[in-house]
């Protein structure tokens, strides 16, 4: 059964008439690429049927889904070769126009898809486009935009929309196409959780109704996995691994698939973690739901031994006093926070968390100095980010903008290291020797000559923590540092912050990702309308429910398996996969505590 | 179903009768004080500029629903702009070549006289007259509105008109971008130090990433319109239909005889060209 889906020719004996698209043989070059990604990939993709493409980054998964309606080669300056046939079109000799009746795109980037300024024109924007009577370009809309609950917003513009309802704006604009495939890239990626749902629950709905073809992007399994009827696997080389069922293919090649650097569901991967400490589950489940079936009626050791935390080593770092801080002039002036006030210890990883507009961007660009604070309210070691020049802010506190680029001032990687030692009137001998160390240290060191702009995305965030690190500041503070970027980039960089915070270096992070928060943080801020709710140990945080629904945040997979057990109650704590009994926990109890009553 | 009542743009009916302007079409709008505006460029006097004036403010205080600010700013804003800039016009106009006759004040060699504060004056005037005349049209039409109209009326190609659109969203976009790069750049230690020379330095160090923000940015929506078959067809649909109405034409031709009159009038009778033989 598992060897027959994965077959690599494709889904068997179906016939072409009832498939969506066609892909056939297909190897995409990008100009002035040499290697081929997609490399000689086949899978079709049924009417009704709702297939998820998934493969490490690199392998060329956004531009397959930029060939399925032709963009790739017509708008994307690409070689292709091999064919893709949707609605019985060639992509390479139908136009973007004509296949765009047929096949429908959701982007990542909410915003760089609206175009009008109202969601009703929105809507109407594609169908006008294909020249279709105005009374039936509005019962597109009428009937697109009642779709995805929209249709009592319509006259708003959509900026007022939260990022969750403008990327349900945006499937409401595929759907008024009238197309019967939709392609989705990577459609949650900029979203927090609450605007994650809203995208999925929309997406239940429309797969649930049968009337369209899905080929979906996707990173967040979590989110995904319960829509998806069959998986497509592409390997980091292109080519294509994996077609066929999703359980089947998810869990008859879990192990190729780790090493391939495919994301999985964190209920999988924690099954496969309780299956090494020898706890066999009788399924090897995909959503929390199924994880918690199917270890509720299981006998189950006690959890690993916590140790209380070290309340007496705890100095503190930050210090956050009564910070409010205001924006804008005269009736536009209004208060962004409120009288926050914290202490943040010393080594401590902390996440502030919240929804979009929060206060969690300004709350740490105030402590970082970055807009400086009002005088005395922030106090970093004895300094005060309101009142000190640059080169003593950055020795005390390093921050990582959003987009790395931003904050690339130099042209060359080793210069941009540099920079923050020069300023600082440090020797030659002495910078040089600093700045190969952090090259090594990042793995940048091939790269030294080359323009910060030409590295990878990757190489460029790396570079960006190293040069908020180099002038050797104790504390580096990271604004949305995995926003819009896949899985295994993000973990490369939590893994790396992880390390700099064994080392002692005190890391802030603001994030909206929550199993990110439950893997990595010691510590949580949660913020929600520009005041602190509360601050605490992650374990503490994650264990109110009633505080994470309050600030409008959602439980992180794992967390709401554990919450569903009935018979271990001391198990429904768990919120971390580090906290799973496994084969090295059994000798090696975790260093940090992350028990609930432990403070 | 009823195409009026759901479309956003159908809106204009809110406004209560006597705001005509919002009623017309925007080119009418436009085009009525056109030609009265590149006259104005030509003109050397005080009172056609002023007539225009008040002319075109009477027409936005009736036509248009002016909002406390706008309004405030419209009658007493402007004349505190035009008193200040006809006076720093006056101080920089060529002493040599108005009246002498009355003297205002002296500061050691500087004689500021009556005739330079007048030329500074009509300076003043005609760019408070253009400014005037242009929200006519600006105060009362959507840019939405105004791109129909022209791909409508005037048929500038749509694909123009639309991408022109959608360029207009980036701008708050980029004020956002080169906010954050801005802050980023000064706590990174960039360029310090003060004067025009640091500014400048500053500033080209802006424009790498902003530029690669956008240019980024513009791929992803040209991307997007056309998964959405924008260009796919010479024309597209167009669900609102912007008329242009007898009432359009009555405003347009209206305007042109008034402003013919006034120019007719201050050329013939009014008091003449400032500067000349006639002031004094």
């Amino acid at each position: 059964m598992i060897d027959d889906a994965s077959c690599p020719t494709g889904a068997p004996g179906t016939p072409a008439s009832t498939a969506a698209t066609i892909v056939d043989q297909v190897r995409i070059q990008h100009d002035e690429r040499t290697e081929w990604t997609p490399d000689g990939v086949s899978f079709d993709v049924g009417r009704g049927e709702v297939v998820l493409l998934l493969g490490p980054s690199g392998s060329g998964k956004s531009t397959l889904a930029l060939a399925i309606n032709g963009l790739v080669p017509q708008a994307v300056p690409a070689r292709l070769e091999g064919s893709v046939v949707t609605a019985g079109l060639d992509t390479s000799t139908s136009t973007v126009a004509a296949l765009s009746a047929h096949v429908s795109m959701v982007f990542q980037d909410p915003d760089a898809q609206i175009v009008t300024g109202s969601v009703l024109d929105e809507v109407c924007f594609g169908p006008e486009n294909l020249l279709l009577a105005p009374g039936e370009v509005l019962e597109r809309a009428e009937r697109a935009l009642r779709q995805v609950g929209l249709w009592g917003r319509r006259a708003e513009n959509p900026d007022r929309l939260s990022g969750g309802g403008r990327q349900r704006l945006a499937i409401a604009c595929a759907l008024a196409m009238g197309s019967e495939l939709l392609v989705l890239d990577e459609p949650t990626a900029n979203l927090d959780p609450a605007g994650i749902e809203e995208v999925y629950s929309a997406l239940r709905d429309l797969v649930g109704s049968g009337t369209h073809a899905v080929l979906l992007v996707e990173h967040n399994l979590d989110a995904a996995i319960d829509l998806v009827d069959r998986v497509v696997v592409i390997d980091g080389h292109g080519r294509l691994a994996f077609d066929g069922p999703t359980r089947e293919i998810l869990l008859g090649h879990l192990e190729e698939l780790i090493a391939m650097g495919v994301w999985l569901p964190v209920a999988t991967l924690a099954a496969l973690r309780l299956r090494d400490a020898g706890i066999a589950l009788p399924i090897i489940p995909l959503t929390p739901a199924e994880l918690a079936t199917a270890l509720d009626p299981l006998e189950l050791p006690e959890r690993p031994a916590v140790h209380p935390p070290d309340a007496m080593a705890r100095t503190v770092a930050v210090t956050v006093d009564r910070l409010s801080v205001a924006r804008g002039r005269g009736k536009q002036r209004s208060t962004i926070l409120h009288e926050v006030s914290l202490e943040i210890g010393r080594g401590d990883f902390l996440a502030v968390v919240g929804t979009n507009g929060a206060g969690k961007t300004t709350l740490v660009q105030a402590i970082a100095g970055v807009v400086p604070p009002p005088r005395g309210r922030v106090d970093i070691g004895g300094v005060d980010p309101g009142r000190s020049d640059v080169r003593t802010l950055a020795a005390t506190i390093g921050f990582v903008f959003q987009n790395p680029e931003h904050q690339f001032i130099t042209h060359t990687v080793h210069d941009e290291l540099a920079h923050g030692l020069r300023i600082r009137g440090a020797d030659d001998a002495e910078t040089e020797r600093r700045v190969s160390h952090m090259l090594d240290r990042f793995g940048l060191g091939s790269m030294r000559e080359v323009h910060p702009f030409l590295l990878s995305g990757g190489q460029k965030r790396r570079l960006s923590v190293g040069t908020a690190l180099i002038a050797g500041a104790p504390v580096i503070v990271l604004d949305e540092p995995t926003f819009g970027q896949d899985r295994e980039r993000a973990n490369e960089l939590l893994d790396l912050l992880s390390a700099l915070n064994a080392q002692g270096t005190t890391v802030i992070v603001v994030t909206h990702d929550m199993q990110l928060v439950a893997e990595h943080a010691s510590h949580v801020a949660v913020m929600a309308a520009g005041r602190l709710l509360a601050h605490d140990t992650a374990a503490t945080i994650l264990a109110d429910d009633a505080l994470i629904e309050r600030a409008g945040l959602r439980q992180p997979p794992l967390a709401r398996a554990m919450r569903a057990l009935e018979r271990h109650p001391e198990w429904r704590t768990i919120a971390r996969l580090a906290d799973l009994p496994s084969v090295a926990a059994l000798d090696d109890p975790p260093a940090r505590s992350t028990d609930t009553d432990s403070r | 179903m009823s195409a009026a009542r759901i479309d956003p743009y159908a809106a204009s009916a809110e406004h209560p009768g006597i705001r005509f302007l919002y009623r017309l079409n925007p080119l009418a709008k436009l085009g009525a004080p056109l030609p009265a505006m590149v006259l104005l460029i030509f003109t050397r006097d005080l009172a056609i500029p002023l007539s225009f004036i008040v002319l075109a403010l009477l027409i936005v205080l009736v036509g248009a629903q002016l909002t406390r600010p706008i309004a405030l700013l419209l009658l007493l804003g402007l004349p505190t702009v035009v008193a200040v800039m006809s006076f720093s016009f006056g101080l920089w106009s060529d002493a040599s070549r108005v009246d002498h006759s009355v003297l205002l004040f002296q500061i050691g060699d500087y004689r500021f006289f009556l005739g330079a504060l007048l030329l500074g004056f009509a300076t003043a005037l005609r760019l408070a007259s253009l400014l005037v005349l242009a929200l006519i049209g600006g105060l009362t039409s959507t840019g939405p509105e105004l791109v129909r109209a022209m791909i409508q009326q005037l048929h500038v190609p749509y694909r123009i008109g639309y991408t022109a659109l959608a360029a207009y969203r980036f701008v708050p976009r980029f004020g956002h971008e080169l906010d954050v790069i801005r802050s980023a750049h000064r706590v990174r230690g960039m360029a310090q130090g003060r004067g025009p020379v640091a500014s400048v330095r500053r500033s080209l160090g802006y424009v790498v990433p902003l530029l690669a923000g956008a240019i980024r940015h513009a791929e992803r929506v040209a991307l997007a319109m056309d998964s959405r078959a924008f260009g796919a067809h010479p024309q597209r649909t167009e669900r609102t239909i912007i008329p242009f109405r007898t009432r359009d034409w009555v405003f347009m031709i209206l305007f042109w005889l008034v402003s013919a009159s006034i120019v007719w009038w201050g050329l013939t009778a009014g008091p003449g060209p400032v500067g000349g033989a006639a002031i004094g």
